[in-house]
């Protein structure tokens, strides 16, 4: 990396106002720029992809109104003086996943997450793709990860108990022309991506297997190791997994401050009270940076992409059964797989996303042109889908650093901390492999200090709430006999029975919220959204906890849904 | 297995109203409802004006479904409460219905089934709000199962979306509770409730109506803290550069029904995009023999009396089904009409007392509603105005009009001088 070119082409682009250093192997861009765009572009400038020399932006953004990251309100001591092996931040695919694959060892583990529930930013606001890895360039951390991630999905989605289909992808294209050359690329790509099932399939075998899409498509590749998984019910179930292995999770925790002394963290600030770990796992997703930064190791930077997914009917979602896609001849170009049209494991049919850069790490509001934008974009695969079968639409905040590159490795300047940072797409596919090598690290850094056990009562089985409406009528019937609320149901789009919402309250990790209840069992993720069946979860919340209706939130403690009795 | 004539689905107004008439006429019936009481969302209606075309009196919705449930119990008719269908199968000469309650799964045969599933609302995603998704966004009818079923203010200051009858109703049960209701804003450029609503519920309370305008996005990350308003053009497009923002900490939808008819289509009947219910013949029977449709899952209503009546017919008539050649006609509409049920005439029935439900595209003032056969009129009544929120129905003798497989019948409605 020269940083003379660099600057050169700062200069040319910025003039005097933006500097590239470089300096401990991190380049630093300094300056000041008035549009969050140009910082982008800047970084971007002085960015390799993939290098491991990263950029820290350290440019001063006059149009940046920088929010404090939202703490909870709760206040206690719950957490203080607390010592611990592993702390890990944040309760995203990657902590969770982490915190599992460490519950194997005899250690205390502690995760802690500052919102009301796992999986509420980017884990539980994308489009649940596992990817095939068939777009990444080697030397990477996404291609060294993505296969043995894809690969794992099979198993874990078994011993967690998640639903898991591999449905298989379909790239399409409408210029017959592009047949050779494609047929090259997916040549090329298998081998250097070590993929055996990629296949070229003819138009009219495309029409076959997905008869909704669009009419013209004259081939597509076919990568049939392509699969969708409930991206927050993955991450839920990892979590109680690992709570039931003996992790301890602590949601409405955020980390405010660290205490860092030669080289070593030695206590972590939250919002109750003062932890102290061995050693810290960074998976703070779009805070990642934050993190590093308390913990005197900051040599990257995030710089937000945020995205938004619609969800159809599913009377939409039996147009098609797959994941498609339309190439546009921009290759490279564009800093997201490009988005598609994908039939979710809960039969929806999901449309999305789009890519736009932000500095807003935690506006998940959703704008109307990013609807028009994935619509205009996938109606190109599949002209039937109409805006009007949209039931609710989401927005999530990717974390990507400027090389475009995961980092999961050991501390630079400070020891006991692992990040695993810039987890963009296809995170949620490799999380399940990354978790395995930041296992690894963790435990050889603790051997330093100590002998680690492996945890005899370790199981890595987790059973979920058991779906009634997918089994046989003799299955639920006999469910219903032993417990007969099994046949009452209360959510009438998604038929789930007051049974279910119980259990769900009885889980491993219980959080007792509309929206809790929600992600975890579906009552209000049918067509109505809750119209019919809110009321009635509020209602079953309220009596097993025995509080009053008031005291049951939508999600976070100040989400407050109704005031106490009428007059 | 147990097998009955008529099982109705839903033990609301229409279903009720379904289950006595099938009853009265002769068939052994089951009506099957999910909640644990009959009544429907009357259930929930605390407000009068129910049963002023039925009864000639002013009654709540508790006290008109009490007015059927008491008939209901009096016919001795099974039913199972509670309990929630989760298929149709179509058998030879009839139905299996598998239902699930505590009791387990079981299956019972129908020779004839009506549907009375009622309708769900509108949400605030389907009619395009973005920003967060704090709590606080209710449809109104959620917002009036909290108040007045559970007795909980899910309100303290709010905005209300959409002028149908629920939001007017809910901004006067919210002001009499207490709340403050700032303002209905209604994306038509006409209210979309009854005017009796506006007057009672609007007016008498000083609230305002802000029409041709809506609710383009929503503030809070917790809880609602405010709401952004904008002005929509005649094609009720928001118009850039209209925003205002209203700080409140509710929004309640009232944005429109939608009928329920997942059975139906899962069953292949045949819906009418304009009503979104199953298209019917005369006898309210659909697409597939055997199948009825009747109250606010055959297109939605305004008046309860008119949800009951619907249900008389489809009982009646599922109680008197039995598998015949049909000879069916189609009614088309003109473009003055946004709908019209019945959609069909079975010719080889008796067509002599037919209830024509219809209602205009717009507010048309001084009008002759007619009915064509051949392009010829055969059918005229004058109207001094007719309404989109306010249906119209007709007794019609369609048998007199020597009708056959060729006759062309179209709705239409002339305008003298639309002011």
């Amino acid at each position: 990396m020269n940083i003379d070119k660099i600057n050169k082409k700062l200069q040319k682009q910025f003039g005097s106002a933006v500097k590239a250093e470089l300096s401990d192997n991190i380049i630093t861009v300094k300056g000041k720029l008035s549009k969050w765009s140009d910082v982008v572009a800047a970084c971007q400038t002085a960015a390799t992809k993939y290098s491991e020399i990263h950029v820290v932006n350290d440019i001063i953004c006059e149009e940046v109104q920088n929010k404090p990251m939202r703490v909870p309100k709760l206040k206690d001591n719950a957490l203080d003086g607390r010592k611990v092996d592993v702390l890990i931040i944040g309760g995203g695919i990657s902590g969770v996943s982490i915190a599992r694959e460490l519950s194997k060892w005899k250690l205390s583990i502690l995760l802690v997450e500052k919102e009301a529930d796992l999986a509420l930013q980017a884990s539980g606001r994308n489009d649940g793709e596992v990817h095939p890895g068939v777009d990444l360039s080697k030397g990477s951390k996404k291609h060294y990860y993505i296969r043995k991630g894809n690969e794992m999905y099979g198993q874990i989605c078994k011993e967690l108990d998640v639903p898991f289909e591999r449905v298989g992808q379909y790239v399409c294209f409408d210029k017959a022309w592009m047949k050779g050359i494609i047929y090259l690329y997916a040549l090329w790509r298998k081998k250097h991506d070590g993929i055996s099932d990629t296949e070229i399939i003819s138009g009219e075998e495309l029409k076959r297997r997905e008869p909704n899409l669009r009419e013209d498509f004259k081939f597509a590749i076919s990568n049939p190791s392509t699969g969708c998984v409930c991206p927050y019910g993955l991450t839920i179930a990892y979590a109680e997994n690992a709570a039931m292995n003996g992790a301890e999770i602590f949601l409405n925790t955020a980390v405010t401050d660290m205490q860092v002394e030669g080289g070593e963290i030695k206590s972590v600030e939250t919002n109750r009270g003062t932890v102290y770990p061995a050693i810290v796992i960074n998976a703070a997703g779009v805070f990642s940076e934050d993190i590093a930064a308390m913990a005197q190791d900051r040599f990257f930077s995030i710089h937000p992409r945020r995205g938004t997914n619609s969800i159809l009917d599913k009377k939409a979602g039996a147009f098609m059964h797959s994941v498609a896609s339309t190439v546009s001849l921009n290759f490279g170009k564009s800093h997201t797989k490009g988005g598609g049209t994908i039939h979710t494991v809960h039969h929806n049919l999901l449309l999305g996303p789009d890519a736009v850069e932000t500095y807003e790490k935690e506006n998940t509001e959703t704008r109307k042109e990013s609807i028009k934008t994935v619509f205009d974009k996938q109606k190109k695969t599949m002209p039937s889908v109409s805006e009007r079968d949209i039931i609710t639409y989401f927005t999530g905040v990717r974390a990507p650093t400027f090389e475009e590159d995961f980092i999961i490795e050991k501390g630079r300047k400070t020891k006991n901390i692992i990040h695993c940072a810039g987890i963009q797409s296809p995170g949620l596919t490799t999380a399940p492999a990354v978790a395995l090598d930041i296992e690894k690290m963790a435990v050889e850094e603790l051997k330093k200090i100590r002998a680690v056990e492996k945890n005899p009562d370790y199981s890595p089985i987790r059973k979920g709430v058991p779906v009634l409406n997918e089994m046989s009528d003799e299955e639920r019937n006999e469910l219903i006999k032993q417990n007969p609320d099994y046949g009452v149901i209360v959510c009438r789009c998604e038929e789930i029975s007051k049974g279910e919402i119980l259990d769900a309250l009885r889980s491993p990790i219980c959080v007792p919220t509309v929206d809790g209840i929600k992600k975890r069992i579906r009552p209000g993720m049918g067509r109505c959204q809750g119209g019919f069946c809110s009321p009635l979860v509020t209602q079953i919340i309220a009596e097993f906890l025995g509080v009053p209706l008031s005291e049951v939130k939508k999600s976070s403690e100040t989400s407050v849904i109704t005031y106490g009795k009428t007059k | 297995m147990k097998s009955y004539d008529v099982v109705v689905i839903g033990g609301g107004p229409a279903g009720l109203a379904a289950a006595i008439s099938a009853k009265q006429n002769g068939a052994s019936v089951l009506l099957v409802e999910r909640e644990a009481r009959l009544g429907g969302i009357l259930k929930q209606c605390i407000h009068d004006g129910f049963g002023l075309v039925r009864f000639k009196e002013k009654l709540s919705g508790p006290e008109y479904a009490e007015r059927f449930t008491e008939l209901f119990e009096e016919e001795k008719i099974d039913s199972l409460t509670l309990t929630f269908v989760t298929r149709i199968e179509k058998e030879k000469d009839g139905f299996r219905v598998v239902l699930v309650n505590r009791n387990g799964v079981e299956a019972v045969f129908t020779k004839a089934l009506v549907l009375a599933t009622g309708c769900r609302e509108r949400t605030a995603k389907q009619v395009m709000i973005h920003g967060t998704r704090p709590s606080g966004v209710f449809t109104a009818g959620t917002a009036q199962h909290f108040t007045n079923l559970l007795g909980v203010m899910p309100a303290k200051k709010c905005v209300i979306l959409g002028s149908g009858d629920i939001g007017l109703i809910m901004a006067r049960r919210l002001t009499l509770e207490g709340a403050e209701v700032l303002g209905v804003y209604e994306a038509k450029s006409t209210p979309s409730g009854l005017t009796r609503n506006i007057h009672q519920c609007l007016n008498d309370y000083n609230i305002p109506l802000h029409l041709s305008h809506t609710v383009t996005r929503v503030f809070g990350e917790d809880r609602l803290t405010a709401v952004e308003i904008s002005r929509v053009d005649e094609r009720m497009t928001p118009i850039e550069g209209t925003e205002t923002i209203i700080e409140c900490d509710a929004l309640i939808l009232s944005v429109g029904l939608i009928p329920e008819n997942e059975l139906a289509e899962a069953l292949s009947v045949k819906l009418d995009p304009r009503t979104k219910g199953p298209a019917v013949n005369g006898q309210l029977m659909t697409s597939i023999d055997g199948i009825f449709s009747c109250g606010n899952a055959l297109h939605v209503n305004d008046l309860v009396d008119y949800v009951s009546e619907s249900g008389e017919i489809a009982g009646k008539n599922a109680a008197l089904y039995c598998k015949a050649q049909r000879k069916e006609i189609d009614i088309s509409i003109s473009d003055k009409l946004l709908y019209a049920v019945p959609q069909k005439l079975d010719l080889n029935k008796d067509n002599s007392k037919t209830t024509l439900y219809f209602r205009s595209r717009d507010v048309l003032n001084g009008c002759t509603f007619t009915i064509k056969k051949d392009g010829e009129p055969v059918f005229s009544k004058k109207y001094a105005f007719l309404r989109p929120p306010e249906m119209e129905n007709l007794l019609i003798d369609f048998s007199s009009m020597s009708l056959n497989e060729n006759s062309k019948i179209e709705l239409d409605i002339e305008v003298k001088n639309n002011a």
